[in-house]
């Protein structure tokens, strides 16, 4: 007979994972927006992407940012993994304010303010603030897309707004090889670790030396990879051309599985009407325009600049 | 039993290369027969099976001289995809054929290029992950999978296509030992079921052996012994030499009869029960004796 011991200790309840691994990052293994059809998905990211095109003012900009948040946290996406974003938001921060400090160019209309030893003007300055925002709010539009949509749901959305098979296929193959080659990046990096290689302690021209001769390896790896997919679509009958055995057309059983329903049309529908207001009360009225801003109102009354 | 392929005066060089990779080989497989191929690396083993699927000379450049044939039609004259939905091959790095997301897009895309139908290609779908014991990966990245699961993927997506004629490149070679046991599982099952010609390359002799109807060696772009798996084990130094191990249970039995233990002429055993029986028969004949 076997013998058997308890320790008394209960073993930890298995961990039921949330997000689920995509090449481009995380998404919620479950979420409420995936009640919708991808192809909705893909027009909610193209209308949060350009309407802040025609819209200057930076207060509905910042608006449209918390309404970016308000849906990734009812869609249940990590808000804490939007921290990895800090740096590319600060970034675009510091290259846009810096840009317009140093060479704000020439108008005689421009506000000289004097901050310290340095002289800015008010124009570009606000005019770059609400750029700014216009691109944060474009931004969080993406970080949403992509924290709650899966490869294989921007393919079905693809498909189901009628692009070609080989479109949208070679768009599948890009988004893996783009994963790949950041993987056997890593690998590569690893690898010179494993053999005492601290980057840490280098210069940074010699890191920069190094980056660049990470670049053989990965071609050389890039190109063994294309001959094995195109190794491996030949043998399972895929032909440049599409033609599918027997001649008929392809069948997508992916894409079948999904139906558009009336709460995707009532939601397409809504964001176009949306976009085209604005668009219009845009283009025809200029509701948007950066002259509307209470903010720049405000400021420009507190520091008596005229108009 | 009719012929699946015949391969008449094969010889291929792949450009930029000094040797010939395949030089002037000659085979016939019959329909329905399971062939395990050997050799050490660098022989054409893998030239041979993509000579066989029309990878060459159809996918590569190089110097061809000689036919393949798959089901009486030459493959040079057959295009991708009547050759996919003939011949089947499951390459030795199951990643470098991972086109998809998910691994049930990677299971419908060869159905979808075949111009199957939804219904039939749900039916196939089903079956290739049932047998291939992947149906709660479906959902899952191919590539976030393990490497025993991703060779099983790999497998269901020809199954899935169901080809009269499946070839495996070394489909354990990247698995741990229970992956391997897995896939040889699978392979047994095709096997029983008789309803394709299987063609293994595989350095894993010990496992392929009680599967093979037919083993054959490659040896410097040639076939060096092809005969029943029986019969070709029977010259064990001849595969040393040529750098193929015998499963060990036939080392045993051979260094039995060298020692003069067991009679000339017994058949050498190839899996662990027959090695297990002559070896109680040995035992048997001498306690008789003493």
């Amino acid at each position: 007979m076997i013998a058997t011991a308890t320790t008394g200790v209960n073993a930890a309840p298995a961990r039921v994972p949330k997000a689920r691994k995509t090449l481009l990052g995380h998404v919620p293994i479950e979420s409420p927006l995936y009640q919708f059809h991808p192809v909705t998905r893909l027009i909610m990211f193209i209308f949060f992407g350009v309407i802040p095109l025609f819209i200057y003012l930076p207060e509905v900009n910042f608006l449209l940012l918390w309404v970016n948040m308000g849906i990734m946290r009812w869609g249940r996406v990590n808000i804490n993994e939007l921290r990895k974003y800090m740096p590319v938001i600060f970034t675009v921060a510091f290259f846009m304010f810096i840009v317009v400090v140093l060479a704000p160019g020439e108008d005689p209309s421009y506000t000289p303010l004097d901050v310290g030893p340095i002289t800015i003007y008010y124009q570009p300055v606000f005019f770059a603030f609400a750029a700014y925002w216009r691109l944060i709010a474009m931004l969080f539009g993406t970080i949403l897309y992509f924290s709650t949509n899966r490869e294989r749901d921007m393919l079905v959305a693809m498909r189901s707004l009628r692009l070609p098979f080989i479109a949208s296929y070679v768009v599948g193959l890009s988004i893996r090889s783009a994963g790949m080659f950041l993987e056997d990046f890593r690998t590569i990096r690893e690898a010179e670790q494993a053999r005492g290689l601290d980057t840490k302690a280098m210069r940074l021209r010699d890191q920069v030396k190094l980056y660049m001769m990470y670049l053989v390896p990965l071609f050389s790896i890039a190109l063994r990879r294309a001959d094995e997919i195109s190794n491996a679509l030949f043998a399972r009958g895929y032909t440049l051309t599409g033609r599918v055995g027997g001649g008929g057309k392809r069948a997508d059983y992916i894409r079948a599985q999904y139906k558009l329903r009336t709460r995707d049309w009532v939601l397409i529908v809504s964001m176009g009407l949306i976009f085209v207001a604005t668009a219009i009360v845009q283009m025809r009225f200029g509701v948007f325009s950066i002259e509307y801003s209470p903010l720049n109102i405000y400021l420009k009354q507190l520091l008596g600049i005229p108009g | 039993m009719s012929i699946a392929i015949r391969i008449k005066d094969l010889e291929w060089k792949y450009e930029n290369t000094t040797e010939f990779a395949l030089r002037g080989v000659n085979l016939e497989i019959e329909e329905g027969s399971f062939l395990g191929i050997v050799g050490a690396n660098e022989h054409g083993k893998t030239s041979l099976v993509m000579a066989i699927n029309g990878l060459i000379p159809q996918s590569y450049n190089g110097i061809y001289r000689g036919d393949v044939q798959v089901f009486g039609k030459s493959v040079r004259e057959t295009d991708a995809v009547e050759l996919a939905s003939q011949v089947g091959l499951v390459f030795a790095d199951p990643e470098a054929q991972f086109t998809a997301m998910t691994v049930e897009e990677e299971l419908v895309f060869g159905l979808e290029n075949l111009g199957l139908g939804l219904a039939e290609i749900r039916e196939r779908l089903e079956w290739a992950a049932e047998v291939t014991m992947i149906s709660e990966l479906l959902d899952k990245s191919p590539y976030d999978v393990s490497g025993g699961q991703k060779q099983r993927v790999a497998i269901a997506c020809v199954l899935a296509m169901n080809p009269p004629i499946i070839i495996m490149d070394e489909p354990t070679s990247m698995i741990d030992p229970l992956g391997k046991g897995l896939i040889f599982d699978i392979l047994r099952k095709l096997k029983e079921a008789g309803d394709h010609t299987l063609i293994v390359i595989e350095h894993n002799v010990e496992r392929l052996v009680p599967l093979a109807d037919q083993m054959l060696l490659m040896w410097q772009g040639n076939i060096a012994k092809l005969a029943p798996t029986r019969q070709f084990f029977e010259d064990p130094s001849f595969l040393i030499e040529r750098g193929v191990l015998t499963p060990e249970v036939s080392e045993f039995a051979e260094w039995l009869r060298l020692e003069g233990y067991l009679e000339e002429g017994t058949p050498l055993p190839l899996n662990l029960e027959d090695g297990v029986e002559i070896t109680r028969q040995v035992l048997e004949a001498r306690r008789a004796r003493a």
